[in-house]
């Protein structure tokens, strides 16, 4: 067990603006005692799917030059955290969909936390040409507890390949919590990337998308809820360098209380991704006079033939919908907790999973029952 | 047969770029020292507050780091930039007491025809002075002070200019507002008396002739209350192979129920640094337009502010960047709500052809105070050719709940289905192209002054031929 003064710059931007905004990165100054603990369990494992612990050389069964690929890869939380990575833990979960496989059944990962438990991971995910493959996981913790999770997630999206990457975070309001995410996606391949960002205390989430391949596509959506002093740092930043590459991003949540939010999401259409298309949309319901909100979309564009739009709407619940709801029986509140469930459920309808729809919906039911 | 690809021309600057012979003007030496600072406040007679300021602006230079945001500025060397240049002649009000040379350059830029035609006051500036400022008769009896900088420093506005000068910008706000509370020269001082409301503009011009030298005019525009003011400021220079830096400040008080509306054609040679501040505090149920096109510079940082301060208050910014060859164009706004009910909207557009670089940047700031405030910023890029960039960087950071925001912003070329459209309607191909780029302009230009209008439809100057490429 080592205690650790964690000084790092995390979520940086891709190029800087106004240093009075406070949006060029986030700057992580805290100790962190790392104990190794918390519990993971993989629920079933989907046949077509390979999933192996340690280093990789044993399991023998990758190409090796998706190994090397995959390695080089840069996460959203930048070059500082990484090294983070690399330096904390050698520990690596493998996990590979066989050329061709359609595997409709989700490969579900659940990291389970007490009070006072440390620890870091890393994925390693890789889909074969012609495959499709769904992972799910879930972090979970009590509603009071502390700790930190560090997490770090590689994705490798071969050749007309489709991932579905879900991550659902339920964490404690104490824990201090890493998501470090990165993606490269091959010809006509697809990433597909869900959030449910509920839970932690201080939360940095870092998504890196490489849209190397011709037709390759990026498709995110998360959705967050903050409250009390909760704090979340998010960081997108999708590269398109394929031609007729396509990216939507769509994020959308609810702050409450003194919760703080930081949204950066970065689109580069760079120089000869001709055809490729970009969006992103965020949407973020104000619910109380102490909240902050800072918001920062970027479009980087080094192309003539390609589209990029982005678009974000901030505020409170408009006075014609409370209006209107109150007519039909609710109160104010009543009518803040549903709207902020509404934005919710926009990416939790997408997960197509019971169990973890189930656990989300047990969340937030836990999350506004307090209210009453 | 080829076909000739459908082309976008760079600006005509055939009418701006003429120089004159600087002989017998005053150019202090090169570089910035206390002796230089000390010098230019010596030749400008200023009152012992203001040298006292410069010294100390120049402390605060000294200690500040360039950005390390934004383009590249590494080309310019403030050791190789000449601060100072006076030309030979007293400021006048009558254009014939001008000298020749100066007199035909403004001539030739339409200054003194605008003045007869449509302005209630015009201001020259020529390098580091105002050689020209008269405003009509008219206008001077409502109370309407504009004059020269100088001049309100050591006249009966002292104590107004002490009040207010560099007060919304102070020195340490960034390097070259340190830089430009060093070393100003020139500018104007415009007092709007409470009620007054002018139905015509008031216009400065600056010109910058000598080679290798910095203009750091500062105005100063004070609108009291239930005021009503348009003032208009153009700029403009010769192309030299040196670089040339223009670091001015514009203060802008806008009283309880006053309206200002200041638009701004800047069309700096492409040799020239243009990092220039502006900024306006409103007071209670005030309202500031700002109308600007940027067209000149090498590089520009250019993003004017509105301080929301007072309950009811609104600020307004239309834009358009033009970023051709050889330039790399920051340009945007920033909005800040204090007060209750303010309302803020920006609208811009910027264009990038011949590998240019325009970068639309923006902040909007909604301080907890400002409870039921509403903001709008939408932006829009074109790009003209594969070997230009444009990027978009607009933040927006809200503090309380009580806040309406909306944002979005596009990137991308002419749009295939719209000129369809136009040519399924029988428009041929070049002039379909042709109206969308001029239509993509058009909330620009139709909220200039019909002249300034005339001058930006000059400088854009759409020329759509050929068949497609």
């Amino acid at each position: 067990m080592e205690s650790r003064q964690l000084q790092l710059k995390i979520n940086p931007l891709p190029t800087l603006t106004w240093n009075f905004l406070k949006l060029n990165s986030a700057v992580i100054d805290e100790t962190v005692t790392l104990n190794g603990r918390g519990k993971s369990t993989i629920q079933n494992i989907p046949r077509g799917v390979i999933v192996s612990s340690g280093s990789c050389e044993e399991c023998g069964g990758c190409d090796i030059s998706a190994i090397q690929d995959i390695r080089q890869m840069k996460t959203g939380l930048g070059a500082e955290a990484d090294a983070f990575f690399e330096e904390v833990t050698d520990d690596m979960l493998h996990i590979r969909s066989k050329k061709n496989m359609q595997i409709s059944e989700p490969l579900c990962i659940s990291y389970e936390f007490a009070d006072g438990d440390a620890n870091a991971v890393r994925q390693e995910i890789i889909a074969e040409e012609d495959s499709r493959l769904t992972v799910i996981m879930d972090y979970t913790a009590g509603r009071k507890n502390g700790g930190f999770f560090g997490v770090q997630t590689r994705v490798k999206a071969c050749r007309n390949s489709v991932v579905r990457l879900i991550k659902i975070n339920l964490l404690g309001d104490s824990f201090l919590h890493f998501d470090g995410i990165a993606a490269l996606v091959e010809e006509g391949a697809k990433v597909e990337l869900l959030q449910m960002e509920l839970g932690g205390g201080r939360n940095y989430t870092g998504t890196d998308i490489d849209l190397a391949g011709y037709k390759s596509e990026f498709a995110g959506n998360a959705a967050f809820l903050c409250l009390g002093d909760q704090m979340l740092d998010m960081n997108y930043y999708i590269g398109h360098r394929g031609k007729k590459s396509l990216s939507t991003l769509g994020v959308k949540g609810a702050l409450r209380d003194r919760a703080v939010k930081n949204f950066r999401g970065t689109i580069d259409l760079k120089h000869g991704a001709k055809g490729a298309k970009g969006n992103e949309q965020e949407e973020t319901l104000l619910l109380s006079d102490g909240v902050q909100n800072k918001t920062l979309p970027l479009i980087l564009c080094d192309e003539d033939d390609v589209e990029g739009s982005h678009g974000a709407t901030i505020g409170r619940l408009s006075q014609e919908m409370l209006f209107y709801m109150q007519t039909r029986g609710f109160t104010e509140h009543e009518a803040q907790v549903l709207m902020a469930k509404g934005q919710l459920n926009f990416v939790r309808d997408l997960i197509g999973d019971e169990k973890s729809v189930g656990r989300i919906q047990h969340y937030t039911e836990g999350v506004f029952g307090d209210d009453r | 047969m080829e076909k000739e690809r459908t082309e976008v021309d760079d600006i005509d600057r055939s009418i701006y770029d003429f120089k004159d012979s600087e002989e017998g003007f005053y150019r202090i030496k090169e570089g910035l020292t206390k002796e230089i600072v000390e010098k230019i406040s010596e030749e400008k007679h200023d009152p012992e507050w203001m040298r006292d300021f410069r010294l100390k602006s120049l402390e605060i230079y000294e200690k500040l780091e360039v950005p390390d945001w934004g383009p590249d500025i590494s080309g310019l060397n403030i050791d190789d930039i000449v601060t100072y240049v006076r030309p030979n002649t007293k400021m006048s009000a009558k254009w014939e007491e001008v000298p020749d040379d100066i007199k035909n350059t403004f001539e030739r830029l339409g200054i003194p025809q605008a003045e007869r035609e449509s302005l209630a006051g015009v201001g020259a500036q020529y390098d580091s002075e105002l050689v020209y400022h008269n405003v009509k008769d008219e206008v001077s009896k409502t109370g309407v002070i504009y004059t020269d900088m100088e001049s309100a420093l050591t006249g009966e506005y002292e104590q107004m200019v002490k009040d207010h000068f560099m007060k919304l910008v102070p020195p340490t706000d960034h390097k070259f507002a340190a830089l430009h509370g060093a070393v100003w020269s020139g500018g104007s001082f415009v007092y709007v008396p409470p009620g007054v409301k002018l139905d015509i503009p008031l216009q400065s011009y600056f010109r910058l002739n000598a080679a290798g030298a910095g203009q750091f005019e500062h105005t100063l525009i004070i609108v009291s209350e239930g005021a009503d003011l348009h003032f208009i400021e153009g700029c403009s220079a010769p192309k030299y192979n040196v670089a040339n830096l223009h670091a001015g400040c514009v203060e802008l008080y806008v009283g309880k129920n006053a309206r200002l509306r200041y638009s701004t054609i800047e069309n700096w040679s492409k040799n020239m640094y243009n990092l220039n501040t502006k900024r306006a505090i409103c007071e209670e149920g005030a309202s500031i337009e700002w109308i600007s096109g940027s067209f000149g510079s090498h590089v520009s940082y250019l993003y004017p502010s509105s301080i929301l301060k007072g309950n009811d208050s609104h600020a307004e910014f239309t834009g358009i960047t033009f970023a051709g060859r050889g330039q790399n164009l920051d340009t945007g706004a920033k909005m800040v709500h204090i007060g209750r009910d303010t309302s803020s909207f920006i609208n811009t557009k910027s264009i990038s052809k011949d590998g240019g670089i325009s970068t639309y940047r923006s902040s909007v700031t909604v301080m907890p105070t400002a409870e039921n405030a509403k903001a709008s910023v939408s932006c829009a890029s074109l790009m003209l050719d594969d070997i230009s960039r444009s990027d978009t960087v607009p933040a927006m950071d809200i503090r309380t709940d009580k806040a309406d925001i909306g944002h979005e912003a596009k990137i991308g070329r002419i749009s295939d289905d719209a000129v369809f459209y136009l040519m399924s309607r029988g428009i041929d191909e070049e002039d379909a192209k042709a109206m969308i780029v001029s239509g993509f302009a058009d909330p620009v230009s139709k909220e200039l002054p019909l002249e300034y209008a005339v001058e930006m439809n000059n400088l854009i100057r759409l020329e759509m031929k050929g068949a497609i490429g």
